[in-house]
């Protein structure tokens, strides 16, 4: 038994050295049959059974490799290298759940295999690749899918990936000669695919041993300029498509909402218009009443005027009566009477009495004034000078002298236009007097300095 | 030509990290060493009926 015991560990050695040989070479079908046989005749073969674990790793079998490492393990717990494996996988948590994500994806490609949904299984399976390009079982599965769809090129392509991890994976070969079988003869390298595509693209495509070259192919000037007009006309054709269709459409538009904003403004402007209308007929008729109510102010005015000048002449005639040479006094009380300024409102018993005090006083009061205004003239207060010889002359119109120097002081006091008016009264009322031949020196003088 | 149908059945889904404890348990690890002591003692067992029987 002890001999027959040796003889199966010399063989499982031999059967690991196999697999160990292969494993070098990347052959991991080849080391994964070896190394089981070796296991099978010895299955204390520890370092069989680490060196499959390794393998299956290598190949994207995550879940066998922990299995034999586990095994391994139990079977000889001291001085294992299964140990420094476990504990690598242990420590990098994140790579093994990711590891474990795309064999949950590879499971879910399959089904959608299964379940002929062949689309969604390529999308899956290229996902997983990205994840963990070294699942040599999903390049043979996305192989076979690309072989089943005529994409030769691509299962070419998977098929060598997965060849260029495990070296001797015969489903792979099989694969890989299927692919060959589609190429184009006599066309080496070139597949048909790309053919067809290059027919209608700008580039051609080919493998190169396991890269695949994109050559642009080179078109004339006559092709670019071709490529040119095609550019240009389409332009001229966008142009005139815009002035054809699509701007009347537009001026249209913007006609027709001008025209609602027009419409709208007008609405507005006769709105105003009706408005101003009859604002204006309100001041109109405000007006009118504001003329109406004025000639009420004057004509109360001229009442209370005719009602003083009464009130004065009542006055001035008590005077006159009490002591007939007041004249200071009743100077005094006809101060504020002005007869031309109330002569259409009296009544001619006003008028009549008022004539009647004036041939008895006016003289006396013409003196009184005339003398004030004279001696104010040659103190030459001007504006006293005027406002008394104007009273002396309304009360006594006889005196040339009264209107001479009014025209005087006028003059004196800057105001020619008076002047000039008094002065044609002195020659027109006095003519052939020495007043008249003064002031007509006078209104010669005023002309000379205007002329 | 590959028939896609039966190229599809050789593919197996792939061990889940949640199966392995399963596995580890279910797993034939009987070498050849296993086997012999096996027949051998199968072997000596229906000897030693046949003596009994005789």
């Amino acid at each position: 038994m002890a001999t027959t015991k040796g003889k199966l560990k010399s063989l499982s050695n031999r059967y690991y050295n196999e697999g160990l040989e292969k494993a070098g070479i990347r052959d991991m079908s080849g080391a994964i049959e070896s190394l089981r046989q070796s296991l099978k005749l010895d299955k204390y073969n520890i370092n069989a059974r680490n060196l499959l674990g390794l393998v299956y790793y290598e190949t994207g079998e995550v879940v066998p490799a922990l299995s034999e490492w586990v095994i391994s393990k139990n079977l000889q717990p001291e001085d294992n290298a299964a140990d420094y494996y476990m504990d690598s996988v242990r420590n990098s948590p994140s790579h093994l759940e990711n590891v474990n994500q795309t064999i949950k994806k590879f499971n879910i490609a399959l089904n959608y295999c299964h379940q002929d949904s062949l689309d969604l299984a390529v999308i899956q399976l290229k996902k997983v690749l990205s994840l963990n390009p070294g699942f040599i079982k999903a390049h043979l599965l996305l192989a076979l899918l690309y072989l089943k769809n005529g994409n030769w090129d691509r299962a070419k392509i998977e098929c060598q990936k997965a060849l260029k991890l495990d070296t001797g994976n015969v489903m792979a070969k099989r694969y890989l000669k299927e692919a060959d079988s589609m190429l184009l003869p006599g066309e080496s390298g070139k597949l048909v695919s790309d053919v067809a595509a290059s027919e209608s693209d700008d580039v051609i495509r080919y493998n190169s041993g396991n890269e695949m070259i994109i050559q642009p192919v080179k078109k004339s000037a006559i092709t670019r300029s071709n490529s040119i007009w095609g550019i240009v006309l389409g332009i001229v054709l966008g142009v005139a498509v815009a002035c054809f269709l699509i701007l009347p459409q537009r001026i249209q538009n913007i006609n027709g909402s001008n025209q609602e904003k027009i419409a709208q403004i007008s609405e507005e402007s006769d709105a105003k218009s009706a408005q101003i209308v009859s604002y204006e007929q309100q001041v109109k008729s405000l007006q009118e009443e504001i003329d109406k109510l004025s000639t009420q102010v004057t004509d109360y005015e001229g009442v209370d005027s005719t009602s003083a000048a009464m009130n004065s002449l009542m006055k001035a005639v008590n005077i006159y009566m009490e002591e007939p040479s007041d004249i200071e006094g009743m100077a005094e009380a006809m101060a504020g009477l002005d007869l031309d300024a109330i002569s259409g409102d009296v009544s001619p018993e006003f008028k009549s009495l008022y004539d009647y005090l004036m041939t008895k006083v006016g003289p006396k009061l013409a003196d009184s004034y005339y003398n004030t205004g004279y001696d104010a003239f040659k103190k030459e207060d001007y504006e006293l000078a005027i406002t008394n010889l104007s009273k002396a002359y309304q009360y006594d119109n006889t005196n040339v002298n009264t209107l001479y120097y009014l025209g005087n002081a006028y003059y004196s006091s800057g105001d020619i236009d008076k002047a000039k008016e008094i002065y044609d009264a002195v020659i027109t009322n006095f003519p052939d007097t020495q007043s008249a031949q003064a002031a007509e020196t006078k209104l010669a003088e005023i002309n000379n300095s205007n002329g | 030509m590959l028939n896609f149908e039966e190229e599809l059945k050789k593919f197996r889904p792939s061990l889940e990290i949640e199966d392995a404890e399963e596995i580890i348990y279910n797993q034939d690890i009987d070498d050849m060493s296993d086997v012999l002591v096996k027949l051998l003692k199968e072997a000596k067992d229906e000897s030693d009926s046949t003596k009994r029987n005789k």
